[in-house]
């Protein structure tokens, strides 16, 4: 790419912190976010899960929400992670207007939905949240608190979300419709997913184990995540620092079933091998791969032999960061993306947790902590259907 | 940044007008009650029964108009599948938030969590037309199947791709068209609810095309300034409105259209087709078909001493969904 597309700001929450400081220690110490369940109410208390350590209230009040205004919990994690990005690249209220906003999720205002359904069916209780299940609202709703950017859109890929939204402000940006696009994606925890998963069979009532012989399921996660994206020449004029570049990107489609990942990882491949083609960068000069990595025996077969066949026998080091926050589904590509940044950024391997015995024709984890020095990463996130993207995240050159 | 050329290449239907075909040019079905669910075709030479058995209406029309679609546009394939919902799969999310509302938290079917994720639609239609280019969907209310279109017009400047299968769908069960009224999102007032179900294919060739798609443009929340300045490069003889029967919107778009656009001949489209979130893609299919045809029936004008034969050189679809926002296609024949 001629015109390199700057990452200058971005926040996060998830289950191992509200921020990047808190984020950034708990992947250098191993420390997981997974635990039982605290906030959702379910009778399902035998899944593991990483929930955001917040109640809606306590989300409320950080970030003043007025009494009478509504909030679904979606929103309000993605307003916390919004305001750390904002702030992170020293975006003023005045320059919103002049800024897209694209935001990933597929629960919407489901969390609210799934408690008053029955109310929204047979009487008037509480159909002022009617207006803000789907999934659009919700991006509004998130947005609004910050202002009026110049244009709002929302993408729901399951678990590729994020990173679709990630890949459709680069494109926004390189035909010259912005200069500043902030991306990502935000998802909570529902009942609807939480039991739709069950029903599918793929959840682990044990902490998730990426890349293990013994893995039995994903644990699922909640959180947000945004970038900034920016042109150099914006940056400049603004005088600030690139923390990443976003050097390429990929998206393909699987096409082979609407849940399970194909035996050869054909979509996997594809997306991996466009955003290593988009940013001009040669298989061996990849430094860590984030993988997707859920935990599923689907999945990481699939996602192995994705790998396998592109990186041939130099596969570079890998490691799933699921076992630090869950399965953040349509927030994990942002979420994930942030990981990369503070990994190139702080030079280190984050470490595929709870990993120890290989399993068969997969690839061998990062188990240990280990320092390095990043220039070139890549970050999968693969979602049901077949929507398979792949972010290639890059060192600034000094 | 070089503009190419982008073609609509095929625009295909179901929706509450007769489907997979042009008849509500000359004989648009009436409607008098306020909601309204699609004429459905015969799926069973795009579907086979076993598969048919367990899809839902969004994905057997999704199916059908994208192959339609694609058959007609003269192409072996397309480089992307890129499609809009504003609700997604509203029949399998009912059937799964029913049960969990009543019957708890146990023997949940995992058919119906699979069909109710948005991106379900894109993802089957891709199964389907063996399809392993870009895969997206966009869920933002009344502008996904805009968002979709924006995706595939800004990958074909880009030179990304050479052809894209847009897709808007949207289904609405009785259930949810009363909660959406009672939410305030649509069924006001005069306003006709139907479903839609919508496949434009683009290609870079102008050959058997329907039109051109000459601009596009997507807006939030802009000031009556920032429209007129957008305005400018949009400027076309004829405009077709969402005017739905929703007097609010309906006076906005009166007003926004007089000032934006000065004497432009208005059209309309939804008191045959009716409201739903994808009404936008039945839109621009409207509008392509006109500009094919070399004829604006007549009782697309809002006034209709305005009718005329004229073929028509441009039509732009405006749509201003939910008042904040704003999308501008203008096509060319």
């Amino acid at each position: 790419m001629t015109n390199p597309i700057l990452i200058t700001g971005c926040g996060v929450v998830s289950a191992i912190g509200n921020n990047k400081a808190e984020t950034l220690d708990a992947l250098l110490n191993n420390r997981s976010g997974v635990g039982e369940l605290v906030y959702l109410k379910t009778e399902h208390k035998e899944f593991p899960v990483g929930e955001v350590k917040m109640s809606d209230e306590e989300m409320r009040k950080l970030m003043n929400i007025r009494d009478n205004e509504i909030t679904t919990r979606t929103a309000l994690m993605g307003m916390i992670a919004l305001d750390e990005a904002l702030k992170d690249a020293k975006i003023t209220p005045e320059m919103i207007p002049n800024i897209g906003f694209i935001s990933g999720t597929t629960v919407g205002g489901m969390d609210m939905s799934e408690q008053f359904y029955l109310d929204y069916v047979n009487n008037e209780k509480h159909k002022e949240y009617i207006a803000v299940h789907d999934c659009g609202s919700c991006s509004e709703m998130t947005a609004e608190h910050f202002g009026r950017f110049a244009f709002v859109t929302t993408l729901s890929t399951a678990c590729s979300s994020a990173a679709n939204a990630i890949i459709l402000g680069a494109n926004m940006i390189r035909c010259g419709e912005a200069d500043i696009v902030v991306v990502g994606g935000s998802e909570c925890i529902t009942k609807f997913h939480l039991n739709g998963f069950n029903s599918l069979m793929i959840l682990d009532t044990k902490p998730c184990r990426p890349f293990d012989a013994t893995r039995a399921g994903l644990n699922l996660g909640e959180g947000a995540a945004y970038l900034v994206l920016e042109t150099e020449e914006s940056a400049i004029k603004r005088g600030v620092r690139a923390q990443a570049i976003l050097t390429g990107y990929g998206n393909a489609c699987d096409a082979f079933h609407q849940t399970a990942s194909s035996p050869d990882g054909e979509g996997a491949y594809r997306a991996m091998q466009e955003a290593l083609k988009l940013a001009d960068i040669q298989p061996d000069k990849i430094d860590y791969i984030n993988a997707h990595g859920t935990g599923t025996p689907n999945n990481d077969l699939s996602e192995s032999q994705a790998v396998k066949r592109l990186f041939g026998e130099n596969v570079p080091p890998m490691s799933s960061t699921k076992p630090f926050t869950g399965h953040t589904t349509s927030a994990s590509g942002s979420i994930e993306a942030v990981f990369c940044i503070l990994a190139l950024q702080n030079g280190f391997l984050p470490v595929n947790l709870n990993w120890s015995q290989p399993m068969e024709d997969g690839i061998v984890p990062v188990h240990q902590s280990v320092k390095k020095d990043l220039k070139h990463v890549l970050c999968n996130a693969f979602g049901f259907g077949g929507n398979d993207s792949s972010l290639l995240i890059s060192k600034p050159e000094l | 940044m070089m503009k190419k050329d982008i073609y609509v290449l095929s625009a295909k239907q179901i929706s509450v007008q007769q489907p997979l075909c042009e008849d509500w040019m000359t004989q648009p079905v009436d409607y008098q009650t306020p909601f309204n669910r699609s004429i459905d075709p015969s799926f069973k030479d795009y579907i086979s029964p076993i598969e048919a058995r367990r899809m839902g209406m969004i994905l057997k029309r999704a199916i059908a108009t994208s192959k339609e679609a694609i058959k007609a546009s003269g192409l072996d394939t397309v480089d992307a599948i890129i499609t809009g919902t504003g609700y997604g799969c509203i029949e399998n999310t009912e059937f799964f938030l029913e049960a969990l509302s009543k019957d708890g938290e146990q023997m949940l079917s995992p058919t119906y969590f699979m069909q109710s994720t948005h991106n379900t639609i894109s993802s089957l239609v891709a199964i389907q037309t063996k399809n392993h280019g870009y895969n997206v969907t966009y869920a933002h209310k009344g502008i996904s199947f805009d968002s979709a279109l924006q995706d595939a017009v800004l990958q074909m400047r880009l030179g990304k791709i050479n052809s894209a299968l847009v897709g808007g769908h949207d289904e609405l069960t009785p259930t949810f068209y009363n909660i959406l009224k009672k939410g305030g999102m649509m069924g006001q007032d005069d306003e006709m609810c139907g479903e839609a179900a919508v496949s434009v294919v683009l290609g870079t060739k102008s050959d058997n095309c329907l039109c051109k798609l000459v601009n596009f443009k997507m807006l939030y929340k802009p000031s009556m300034d920032k429209l007129k300045a957008i305005a400018a490069d949009f400027k076309a003889d004829y405009i077709l409105t969402g005017i739905s029967g929703n007097h609010k919107g309906d006076e906005a778009y009166l007003k926004e259209t007089k000032e934006l656009f000065g004497d432009a001949k208005l059209l309309k489209y939804k008191h045959i087709f009716g409201e739903s979130f994808t009404s936008s893609g039945i839109g621009v299919y409207v509008a392509a078909q006109c500009l094919k045809a070399g004829k604006i029936p007549a009782h697309l004008f809002v006034n209709p001493q305005e009718a005329t034969d004229k073929k028509p050189s441009n039509i732009l679809i405006f749509n201003h969904s939910d008042g904040n926002n704003y999308s501008l296609t203008l096509l060319e024949a």
